[in-house]
């Protein structure tokens, strides 16, 4: 009996193992087949690594990716940890709506935060054009270092502060007061107690925004004017069109995931030093705070919130004003944006996405379901390997993973380039590992017994899942669900190189008018997804009940 | 209607331990069994090997003479009682109880006159179309008795199913659970690390460690009549002392640290070392008097019915005596006594604690 009902259970592994196989192990495999063999000759050859470390040209966009991405994850740590401090222990006229708000701000892709300071801080932009007016300089607008960190700080502090702010709520009041109560400090109980015990909390963030940073596209290329980072080059390398050359880009994506899996077993081996299990019951106050420093900490809250949802803001203002050629505003208010993309151009990109995303939320919520189920409750061989092949796509950068279906699914046997499916399967696959994660923490919270209490009344296994556990694991997957939709549909790195004519989505198509310079287009294209993600978020904390929300 | 449980030769493997080598037990059909030891000591292996949750690595397991060994948990119609209760929390009391009967596909009108019949059995009737999350413990202990019985399954196991109640609700809950068995008349194996526990609903007790049966019995003859110093000692208090036997007539004088003397019937002719098990109750306080064991009183705690006595013997030897009597005034720390044996209740096993020696 044990091995009918195992049979079943194994049968299903072996099938999910050889998807991953399929989309995670061949195309990654050819990318790392290309980076070691001659173009001709077919011989082993080190020759595009020596190619890339030789030039400065090339190596130096590894040295800019190690630079903005440093800088840009300290200072989101410097913006995010405070804010999520000062919400968690004192009290802030409407915290709830910050919180809200701070969590809208991150939901946006950055390219879109890139495009929006471009409108104001760019060279003609708005802040720009007062500032040269009023003051008679001749600012020339934040591009390169300066505007790639800019916007990479502002879209991924809020990270850092779900995670912090999270972390802060296990932490249990007693705890502080018992510092208190042995004379610590104020100051000595935040160095001594509290940082340690979020250290973990801030690891993982940290390395979330790392690996979000280093591996962004679509930022570098609108605000970095010729300050060149890895994923630039890859791009331009596989898709440019003079001299391309594919065994070089391979070589380049063989070079960002072996610096993106030093920081994974990095990041791991330091937080299995620092790890604490805690669990408040009774969190943290939020203190009223009067006087002086209460201003103060309201300045500061709701000054970071305003600079953070300045590029939403600004995107929909000028979604709705007329400009001459695309390019200038004419200050007037209009909806003829609206006009030319959803009625002259057609809805496709939109209708794509939705389609994309279903397609992708559908594909992930199934698989990441059936392998945490089956690696919680079925340990064998495959369902290990499962566990491992399914958590690899979180260390390999959106360009890559394209570049590498490319490779794999553009002639025969797998002919999938260009199709649907091959956009779908790329955006499940990116997203999987999220998903499985949290599936996975929802399964730790059913006991066994459960299970076993329903196969003693003469319930099948199968059918075990379908009344018992899978109903039981339903909000937490749901919930997931909804944050995926929301990182789905936002998603441009690997669908810009992906799309073709035909399977073009909304972050593409707002990229391609930024491209053009037909910024009334883009705006208006943004904020259709803006509202889609807000109006999703919505839904995901009436839905849950919940806060906060987890990646 | 109720089945006897035959096990034989049974062996369980974990990896490379054998937790289970060799293991027998026969159950009578209706009877209340009770798997008693200690933590690790593989009751709850054996239990799970019963209803098929861990696989049999040895032997045979037979229902109603019949050969589970290789039936499916869901074909075996053996009821369980889990520990947390495992009540599904995503129903309702009344669909945890009909689970197990949409399963066999009965008429619905059936299903819901059998759920209703179980629920007020168990007097939960009221509770009907609760959620799980507003049930308390002993509510939940119940809805898990009444899934478990519904389905009218042929043996009825439960896997320490009180210890996660509070003392009063685990006193009431155990003759709940006692009642419903004797009415529905099940075969029943229990598994508890509880020995006051096992005393009280037990029709016989398997007393096991490191997964051996150590002895099986009713209550009283475990306690009573105990087949090792282990027993003796789990199964209640027992004070141990060494002592020398030698033959005396039809009977054998005990000598206890070689400074008093009784006489009890023994199995066999013994004469050197043995182990004498005396529990506290079977001890007698005299404040005057030259036979007996010298002791002094080294503290007490009243207990309203009894109180008892924490003693040491001459060789520093800790003793507990229960003096039932509370007319008596408390005998202050300090005083020095004399404890003599009842005799007709003591027990005496051979030097290495094994074999219990004592004839009756």
């Amino acid at each position: 009996m044990r091995t009918k009902k195992s049979g079943m259970r194994t049968s299903l592994s072996w099938i999910l193992l050889a998807f991953f196989v399929l989309f995670v192990v061949f195309p990654l495999g050819l990318v790392l087949y290309r980076s070691v063999f001659d173009v001709d000759s077919g011989a082993v050859t080190f020759d595009y690594f020596q190619q890339f470390f030789a030039k400065k040209y090339y190596w130096t966009t590894l040295v800019n990716s190690f630079a903005v991405t440093i800088v840009a994850t300290l200072l989101s740590a410097v913006i995010g940890v405070p804010v999520a401090y000062v919400l968690r222990s004192t009290r802030i006229a409407g915290a709830k709506w910050v919180n809200v708000l701070v969590v809208i701000s991150y939901l946006s892709p950055p390219f879109i935060g890139a495009y929006a300071w471009v409108q104001l801080l760019g060279r003609n932009g708005f802040i720009t054009k007062a500032l040269n007016g009023l003051f008679g300089v001749e600012f020339n607008g934040i591009y390169g270092f300066t505007g790639i960190v800019l916007v990479f700080t502002l879209q991924s502090f809020p990270l850092v502060y779900m995670y912090i702010s999270g972390a802060l709520k296990n932490l249990d009041n007693s705890l502080i007061e018992a510092a208190e109560s042995l004379g610590s400090s104020r100051f000595r109980r935040m160095i001594r107690l509290i940082v340690p015990l979020v250290t973990p909390s801030l690891l993982a963030a940290l390395l979330l925004v790392f690996m979000r940073v280093f591996s962004d596209f679509g930022t570098p290329m609108l605000i970095g004017e010729g300050y060149q980072t890895m994923p630039v080059l890859i791009y331009n390398e596989f898709m440019g069109e003079v001299s391309t050359n594919s065994h070089f880009a391979a070589a380049l994506c063989v070079i960002v995931i072996v610096v993106a899996m030093v920081l994974f077993f990095l990041q791991r081996w330091l937080s299995n030093r620092y790890s604490y299990s805690m669990t408040a019951l009774k969190p943290m106050e939020q203190k009223r705070v009067k006087g002086m420093r209460g201003v103060l900490a309201h300045v500061f809250i709701y000054g970071i919130l305003v600079v953070a949802l300045l590029p939403q803001i600004t995107v929909i203002a000028t979604s709705f004003m007329g400009t001459i050629g695309g390019v200038i505003y004419d200050g007037t208010f209009t909806l003829k944006n609206y006009e030319n993309t959803l009625l002259t151009k057609g809805n496709e990109p939109i209708l794509n996405t939705y389609l994309f995303g279903i397609g992708a939320i559908v594909l992930v919520v199934v698989i990441g379901t059936l392998v945490s189920y089956l690696s919680a409750r079925h340990k064998t061989i495959p369902t290990m390997l499962l566990d491992v092949l399914s958590m690899f796509p979180y260390i390999v950068p959106g360009s890559v993973l394209a570049i590498a279906f490319l490779y794999g699914f553009s002639s025969p046997p797998v002919l999938l380039s260009g199709t649907a499916f091959i956009m779908i399967v790329s955006l499940a696959i990116r997203r999987m590992p999220y998903t499985i994660r949290s599936a996975t923490a929802i399964m730790g919270q059913i006991s066994p017994s459960i299970e076993e209490a329903a196969l003693s009344l003469g319930a099948t296994e199968v059918r075990t899942f379908w009344k018992i556990t899978l109903p039981m694991m339903l909000p937490g997957i749901v919930a997931g669900a909804i944050m995926s939709w929301i990182t789905v549909i936002s998603e441009l790195s690997s669908s810009i190189i992906l799309y073709t004519a035909g399977t073009k989505t909304l972050t593409v198509a707002i990229y391609t008018e930024v491209i053009r310079s037909n910024f009334g287009n883009a705006a208006a294209y943004s904020t259709v997804l803006t509202l889609t993600s807000i109006i999703s978020l919505l839904i995901f904390f009436k839905l849950s009940g919940k806060e906060e929300v987890s990646i | 209607m109720s089945v006897p449980i035959h096990i034989s030769n049974a062996v369980k493997v974990f990896g490379a331990d054998t937790v289970i080598d060799g293991l027998n037990l026969e159950i009578a059909p209706g009877e209340f069994f009770t798997l008693l030891g200690p933590s690790g000591c593989g009751k709850t292996t054996l239990l799970r090997m019963i209803i098929g949750f861990n696989s049999i690595d040895g032997g045979e397991f037979r229902l109603d003479e019949k050969l589970i060994n290789d039936v499916p948990v869901n074909q075996r119609n053996i009821g369980m009682v889990f520990q947390n209760y495992a009540i599904f929390p995503n129903m309702s009391v009344a669909d945890n109880v009909a689970f197990g009967l949409d399963l066999r596909k009965l008429p619905k009108d059936e299903i819901r006159t059998k759920v209703d019949r179980i629920l007020r059995t168990v007097r939960i009737d009221h509770l009907k179309d609760r959620m799980p999350s507003r049930l308390s413990g002993g509510q939940q202990q119940r809805v898990a008795l009444a899934r478990a019985l519904v389905i009218e399954p042929r043996v009825l196991l439960m896997d320490e199913p009180l210890s996660n109640l509070d003392a009063k609700l685990r006193v009431e809950m155990r003759n709940v659970i006692k009642q419903i068995q004797q009415d529905v008349d099940i075969t029943t194996v229990y598994v508890t690390h509880d020995q006051e526990e096992a005393l009280a609903v037990s029709d016989r007790i398997a007393v096991m460690n490191h997964g051996v049966i150590q002895q099986i019995g009713s209550p009283r003859e475990i306690y009573r009549h105990p087949a090792n110093t282990f027993v003796s000692t789990f199964i209640g208090l027992s004070n141990l002392i060494e002592a020398t036997a030698r033959p005396d007539g039809d009977e054998h004088e005990v000598t206890l640290l070689g400074e008093y003397a009784f006489r009890v019937p023994l199995t066999a002719i013994t004469t050197g070392p043995v182990i004498a098990s005396i529990r506290p109750e079977e001890f007698e306080i005299h404040l005057d008097g030259a036979e007996g064991l010298p002791a002094t009183v080294r503290s007490s705690v009243f207990l309203g019915t009894s109180t008892h006595y924490f003693l040491t013997t001459s060789d520093g030897r800790e003793i507990e005596v229960i003096q039932d009597d509370t007319d008596l005034d408390e005998i202050l720390p300090g005083t020095e006594v004399r404890l003599t044996v009842l005799c007709e209740r003591v027990n005496v096993f051979d030097a290495a604690g094994e074999l219990n020696l004592i004839a009756r």
